[in-house]
This record gives structure tokens, C-alpha cells and sequence, in this order.
């Protein structure tokens, strides 16, 4: 007997085995999905701020992002031309009272901005401001907006009815155009159009706004503060916006780690319970077989989703505790394949020599039985994480099972409660479901990958 | 004598299985999960105390009194004041003897009695239909794609059809609903398409009333008929996208090993027509094995997806009345939540037991055993 015993998996080294699965197409192809994976984790884990989860329920925070808005990106695809958010912001310090600023925006597209918010932070309750803001046009023309009252974070300028008559103003006096603007929607695009030939058009070109902010109790002055202005845009970031403003890329991202740690999570849980209950009823055999076996069936035939519907309803049970309940009742499976294997070890020639060499069942258990049920251990985990995902990212659709931060299957709950299926908003029903897909698959590939390292009769 | 023997003993375990189920629900009801009940007892009495003291002023003190009396009463009524262990058989007496109560919202089903009853029995059709057609028909385009991607061993179709099985398995079946919804029913519209899908529900919105209350009625109605194959298309579809791969997979599989079986290749040795080889001596032993691994497989992907695909389509079947008691209405409506349930546990039980026969009628070795 060698001294220095190598560790071997179904006969092969670590280095070999590593050698098989990087050479195999699949193995490339799932080293590379998990390395998305896992880089998407660990830079959601890095961006997103700790306390995201109650940012993101929380919908005055999300309020200056456009609603309902396709990522910025549709642009190149359509040509259509939706204005981007835009957001300009300036520190300021100062005790005087009179802070006065301007911003340049250079208007190229076809559908301007929706509307305008200023924003200033920090706001405490006591101290309000008064905001004048002049907007100089291309055509050179100038409307001037104001006084505006300003008590809070955030101020939306476009809906107030001195807004909509400043701006119906502007255009009777330049255009002689009498402008409606529809009851509940904002007169800001109206700003950034103008008037030919008796109709609308988008008035392309610089325009300079000129912000003026006054604070209303001089002796106070403006302070330290941190003062935007936001052009609520038509077209959002990467992923776009969902009815309330949510930026759905971070929301996506969010889901990255979260459904990888549940899905692993359950897989290792469920995992561990089959091996025990395959290993001692494979082992032990006789009456405790016969139990155990019965009991494999019983947990096999178990609606698992149906009852944890219910559960999840009546505890109130969130993601993880789910998951909980979801490993306990569905490690049938596993269980019944460890014990068809460990019943084959045990009835093998190699097993009964080590007995008659006197060796005991935990010895045999050890150097024996183990090693050969580990690669499928590992195959059972691999294989048990897209059934998890797919069955909580179902809980969540029904907006059961919770968690603090989103969801993808929440987030698909939302977007049909809120009907963005009839009113074709793609971008809030497609990626959600594809990163599901995208984590179950990976971890298919995977255990197509793994199956001829386990499996050594499919090796070639 | 056997063969009962074996059924007998199926349908046994079976019940056994539906029993758990129940009791573990009932015990969850009536033990951590009392204090829903009792916090919409709460509820509901303030509601009722302050109305009554819109016409009959109170003084507070009167109005706590009155309050208490009604919880108490309510309390009594609902069996809250005995102890856990009563309850849960109380709770299971009443489902198993179809005494399900009234839904919480009888207006948001559309089922005038609001009875929890009709609710469930309204949409029992629904889901058979969706259920049984979708597996049965998956199975058969499965299977059959299975079989010739493993006389086709290597070829660039079988290829396909492996890593399209295998990716099948990751693929959420609602979610496919949503997407069907998207393109055939959205987009088609936007784009002025002749041929169009409706956005979901299971017949044309006038036919609903002959649905619900009278569906063998509408089953004779050529008119409602079609509606309803109509409305079946894209459900239908989104079943088979999920489904067929994981049958083509397990079929190929199971297949492959047999194919290089020494009595096949005997077979083509002896210029057997490949028909013949295919029925008899591949299909015949490959069958048991297909449907095992089937059956293993159907409570986690097929069963929970199902549902969500009904609720994503408002198929009126078992798993819309679940989404709707559980997110279409303000609190979770119990009762229906409840009768759900059970009933679609029933009727995944009875689908089990017919597979179960099935295999136990194409395996010789299971027949013989058993003797």
C-alpha cells in the first residue's frame, strides 16, 4: 500500500478529473455560465447599497424615475428618439440666501421629457425654499416659471396648475396657439416643443435652464445642501422602469445572489437528508430499509408546491423559510438513488473481505461507502438547485415567500398585477423570467457536464 | 386476484398520501395558523360594532362590551375556544365531507352563491381538460421525438433534441405563458395581425355563465365549443414548449440503452421490418421505464407549473381560483385556499393512480411480482 494516499473520486484524481471537465464542451460552457453568475453576485453584493431591500419598497425614493419607461438602449434599436433621464445636481454651501444656477441640456430627441423635479437634500421640515427657473429655448425664447414653493424633497414642477398656465401663457403670447394640456399630466414636454404650421413639434436644440432658489427664512440662508434638478426621461437605464419608478436593472441584479445562496442552500439541505436516510437504509437493511424505503415513496408522491402554497400563506413564511420546507419535503428523489447505490456497495466481494479482515461498519462506512456515494452527492446537489429555483421563483409569482430585497419571481407577480402583459412592456416581463432560466440552466449544464465523471460507463 | 391485490393496496397508499396532506394542513390551521383567524375576527367585529354605532350611539364602554360578546360568539362558532387536537379533526371532517363554508369574497370568483363548493366545482373542468390533454398529448410528441432522436444516435437531431430536453427542465412554464401571451396576443394585435389570441380566461366572456354554472351544456354548444379551443391554443402550446422535452429526454435515454440490447440487434439480424422492431422490441420494454421516471418527476415540475400556467392564462381551472383567493383579493381568502387544495391534491392523486396502473399493465416484472 502506498504511504501517501491521493485522493481519488471514482477512480480519478482531482487534476484528471478537472482535465475531463474542461475539456468537455459543456463543462466550458457551464465554467463560463457560473463565472456570470457568480461575477454578477458578488458586483450585485458590491453596488447595491445594504439597506436596498427598504429602498426598495419604499416608492417616494423611486418617484423622480420615469414610469413605465423602456431601457434607454431601445433608442439605437428604434431610432424613435425617447429622452433619456437626465439629472443635474450641484453642492452648495453658503449663508446666503440666494443660491442661482444654470444647467445645459441639449434636446435631440423626437418624444421630450415627461417632467421636472427639484430636488434638494437634505430637507428638514421647518425650512422652506422659493424656486424661480427660466428656460432659454433655441428659438430664443424664454419661459419663465414660478415662484414655486418648495417644502419638500422633492418638488414636481410640471402638474401644478400655475405650471400648466405659465406655459399655456407662453404659447398664447409667442404662438397665439391656444395649448390644452390634458387634465393630470404634465405641461413640462410642452416646454420643449414648439409650433409650426398650426400643430406641435419637438423643438430640437440647447436649451439653458436657469434655476434660482431662495430660502424663505433669510436668517436661516440655504445652507449645506445638495440641489438637482431631474428631467424625468422616457427611456431609463439599462433594464428600464416599472410602474413605480423602480430601477428594474438593480432590482434584477438584487435577485443574482439572493436566488444562487436559496438554491444552493436547499440543494445542500436536501441533499444531506437523502444521503442519511439512503445510507442507512442501504446500509442497516431489514426492518429500517423497509421503513425508510416506504417512507422515500410516501416523499416522492408529495405535492410539495401545493403545500407550500398553503404553508406560505398560513405562516406567512418568507424565501428562506420556504426553502426550508421545500428540502423536507422533497428529498425523495436523491434518497432513493443513494440507497440503490449504497445497496450496491454493500453486497460487493470487496466488502465482505474487508469484513472477514475484521473491519468495522463505520470503517467500511468511511473508506468504503463514501468515497463512491460523494461524486453522486455532488451530482444530486448540482441536479436539485433548478427545481428549488423554479419552484420558489413560482411562490414568488404569487407573491408568497418574500424576501427583503426583490425577487425575479416577484417582480414578474408585479408586472402582472400591474398589466404591463397587455400593454406589451417586455422589458419588465422578459429578463426576469430568462435569469430564472439562465441560473437553471446553468446548473443543468453542469450536471450534464459532471454525469460522465460520476457515471464512469458514460466516459469515452 | 393479484392484480386487485396490487391495485388495492395502490389505492392505499394513495389515500394515505391525500390524509397527510390534509392533516398536515388542518394541523398547521388550527395550531400557529389560528391567529389568522382570529385576527379576521377581530377585524370583522370592529367593522360591524362601529356600524351599529352609526345608528345606536354607545358609549365606548357599551361598544367593548358588545365587541366581546361578538368575538366570543364567533370564537365559539369557529371551535377557536377547544383544544388544538379537536380542531384538527374538525377541520378535516369538513373537507372530506365537501362542508367547505363560503369564500371570504364571494364577488371576486363571479360565482353568484359564493359557496365554496361551487367555486371549486366550477373550475374542476377547466383543469382536467388542461391537465389531462396537456400531459396525455406532451407525452405522445415526447415520447415519439424521443424515439426516432435515439434511432438517429449522434445525428445532429438528436443533438437538438438532448440539449433541448435537458434546458426544458429549467424553463418556469408560466413564465412561457406570459411570453405566449406577449407575442400572440399582444404584439400580434399591435401589428394588425388577422389571426390573433385572446389575453386568457377559457371560453368568450359571454359564454361564462354556461361555463361555470352548466359546463356539460356547453360542451353539446358547437359555438362555445370552439371558444374554447380558441381560448385552449396558447395555454396548450406553452404546456407543450415545457413538457415535451423532458418526455423526449427520458424517452431517448431509456431507449438508447435498450437499442443496444443483444435481442435488438438479433431482431435486425433477422430482417425484421424496423416498424416492427420499434413497437416490439423497443417500445414494449422501454415503455415502464419512461413512465417511472415521469412519475417521479410530475409533482415537482408538472404539478406546480400547471397551476401558475392556469393562473397566468385565467384558465378557469383549480390553480386561477387559487391565485385569485390568495393575491385577487385583499387578505388570503382561507376557505377556497383550502378546498383548492385538497381538490387539486385529489386530482393529482388520481392522475398518479392512473399512471400507476398504467405501468403496472405494461411491466410484466411489476405484474409478476406482485403475485
Amino acid at each position: 500500500m502506498a504511504k501517501v494516499s491521493e485522493l481519488r473520486i471514482a477512480g480519478m484524481t482531482l487534476g484528471e478529473i478537472t482535465k475531463i471537465y474542461v475539456s468537455s464542451t459543456l463543462g466550458k460552457v457551464s465554467i463560463a455560465l457560473f463565472v456570470i453568475l457568480i461575477g454578477a453576485s458578488i458586483y450585485a453584493a458590491v453596488t447595491l447599497p445594504p439597506n436596498f431591500g427598504s429602498l426598495w419598497n419604499n416608492p417616494l425614493y423611486w418617484q423622480i424615475y420615469p414610469k413605465d419607461a423602456p431601457p434607454a438602449w431601445v433608442n439605437y434599436l428604434s431610432g424613435n428618439g425617447y429622452a433619456p433621464q437626465v439629472m443635474f445636481g450641484r453642492e452648495v454651501s453658503t449663508q446666503g440666501s440666494t443660491v442661482r444656477f444654470s444647467f445645459r441640456v441639449d434636446n435631440e430627441y423626437s418624444v421630450p421629457w415627461r417632467d421636472l423635479y427639484i430636488v434638494i437634500k437634505p430637507m428638514s421640515g421647518s425650512s422652506t425654499f422659493t424656486a424661480y427657473l427660466s428656460i432659454r429655448r433655441p428659438d430664443g425664447y424664454v419661459i419663465t416659471i414660478g415662484p414655486l414653493l418648495i417644502s419638500s424633497m422633492y418638488t414636481e414642477v410640471g402638474t401644478t396648475q400655475q405650471v400648466e398656465s405659465q406655459v399655456i401663457q407662453f404659447y398664447l403670447a409667442k404662438y397665439g396657439y391656444m395649448l390644452t394640456v390634458p387634465q393630470g399630466l404634465s405641461a413640462v414636454p410642452y416646454i420643449f416643443s414648439t409650433v409650426s404650421s398650426g400643430s406641435l413639434k419637438p423643438l430640437k436644440g440647447i436649451y439653458v435652464i436657469n434655476l434660482t432658489l431662495i430660502a424663505n427664512n433669510p436668517s436661516k440662508g440655504i445652507g449645506n445642501r445638495l440641489i438637482s434638478l431631474v428631467l424625468e426621461g422616457n427611456v431609463y437605464g439599462l433594464m428600464g422602469t416599472d410602474a413605480v419608478g423602480h430601477d428594474l436593472w438593480l432590482g434584477l441584479l438584487a435577485g443574482f445572489p439572493l436566488s444562487l445562496e436559496v438554491g444552493v442552500v436547499y440543494a445542500l439541505i436536501s441533499t444531506a437528508i437523502a444521503i442519511a436516510v439512503g445510507l442507512a437504509a442501504g446500509f442497516m437493511g431489514g426492518v429500517v430499509d423497509e421503513v425508510l424505503t416506504r417512507l422515500t415513496d410516501f416523499v416522492i408522491l408529495i405535492p410539495a408546491f401545493v403545500i407550500l402554497v398553503v404553508l406560505s400563506v398560513l405562516l406567512r413564511l418568507n424565501i428562506w423559510q420556504a426553502m426550508l420546507y421545500l428540502a423536507i419535503l422533497s428529498w425523495g428523489g436523491a434518497a432513493r438513488i443513494i440507497r440503490s447505490i449504497t445497496m450496491q456497495i454493500r453486497t460487493a466481494a470487496y466488502i465482505e473481505l474487508a469484513k472477514v479482515g475484521g473491519a468495522s461498519n463505520l470503517w467500511i462506512l468511511r473508506n468504503h461507502a463514501l468515497p463512491q456515494i460523494l461524486p453522486y452527492a455532488l451530482y444530486l446537489i448540482v441536479v436539485g438547485v433548478p427545481g428549488a429555483i423554479l419552484t420558489l421563483a413560482g411562490l414568488n409569482f404569487l407573491n408568497l415567500a418574500g424576501a427583503n430585497y426583490p425577487t425575479w419571481g416577484n417582480i414578474l407577480y408585479y408586472a402582472e398585477q400591474y398589466g404591463a402583459l397587455e400593454s406589451g412592456m417586455w422589458w419588465w416581463v422578459v429578463p426576469p423570467g430568462l435569469l430564472i432560466v439562465l441560473v437553471a440552466v446553468t446548473f443543468i449544464v453542469t450536471a450534464l457536464a459532471i454525469e460522465p465523471i460520476v457515471n464512469p460507463r458514460l466516459r469515452r | 386476484m393479484s392484480m386487485l391485490r396490487g391495485i388495492a393496496l395502490r389505492i392505499i397508499n394513495l389515500t394515505v398520501i391525500l390524509l397527510v396532506v390534509l392533516i398536515v394542513i388542518a394541523a398547521v390551521l388550527s395550531g400557529p395558523a389560528s391567529q389568522v383567524l382570529k385576527d379576521t375576527i377581530q377585524r370583522e367585529t370592529s367593522e360591524m360594532v362601529t356600524t351599529i354605532m352609526l345608528h345606536h350611539p354607545m358609549t365606548p364602554a357599551q361598544a367593548e362590551q358588545l365587541k366581546q360578546t361578538i368575538i366570543k360568539q364567533l370564537e365559539n362558532a369557529y371551535g377557536l375556544n377547544k383544544p388544538v387536537y379537536i380542531r384538527v379533526f374538525y377541520v378535516l371532517f369538513n373537507i372530506l365531507s365537501f362542508n367547505w363554508g363560503f369564500s371570504y369574497y364571494p364577488d371576486a370568483y363571479g360565482v353568484p352563491s359564493g359557496s365554496v363548493v361551487s367555486i371549486i366545482m366550477s373550475a374542476l373542468p377547466g383543469t382536467i381538460i388542461l391537465d389531462t390533454l396537456g400531459i396525455l398529448l406532451s407525452a405522445l410528441i415526447g415520447i415519439e421525438l424521443g424515439l426516432r432522436a435515439a434511432l438517429k444516435y449522434g445525428s445532429l437531431y438528436d443533438r437538438a433534441i438532448t440539449y433541448y430536453g435537458a434546458v426544458d427542465s429549467g424553463i418556469p412554464q408560466w413564465w412561457v405563458g406570459i411570453l405566449m401571451i406577449l407575442v400572440f396576443a399582444v404584439y400580434l394585435r399591435l401589428i394588425h395581425s388577422p389571426i390573433v389570441f385572446p389575453y386568457g380566461g377559457i371560453v368568450d366572456p359571454q359564454y361564462y355563465n354556461v361555463w361555470l354554472y352548466d359546463t356539460a351544456k356547453a360542451f353539446i354548444n358547437p359555438k362555445i365549443l370552439a371558444s374554447l379551443l380558441y381560448h385552449m391554443v396558447l395555454p396548450m402550446l406553452t404546456v407543450f414548449i415545457v413538457n415535451i422535452g423532458g418526455w423526449a429526454y427520458f424517452a431517448r435515454s431509456v431507449v438508447l440503452n435498450i437499442i443496444r440490447e443483444d435481442y435488438v440487434t438479433f431482431a435486425r439480424v433477422k430482417g425484421l421490418p424496423q416498424g416492427q422492431i420499434v413497437s416490439r422490441y423497443i417500445m414494449r420494454p422501454a415503455m415502464p421505464a419512461i413512465l417511472t421516471s415521469i412519475f417521479i418527476s410530475i409533482p415537482f415540475i408538472i404539478f406546480g407549473g400547471f397551476l401558475l400556467t392556469e393562473a397566468v392564462f385565467q384558465w378557469w381551472g383549480l390553480g386561477y381560483v387559487l391565485n385569485i383567493a390568495i393575491v385577487g383579493v385583499p387578505t388570503p381568502d382561507m376557505p377556497v385556499i383550502l378546498a383548492d387544495t385538497y381538490m387539486s391534491t385529489l386530482l393529482y392523486i388520481v392522475l398518479v393512480f392512473i399512471l400507476e396502473i398504467l405501468i403496472y399493465y405494461i411491466d410484466p416484472r411489476i405484474r409478476e411480482s406482485q403475485g
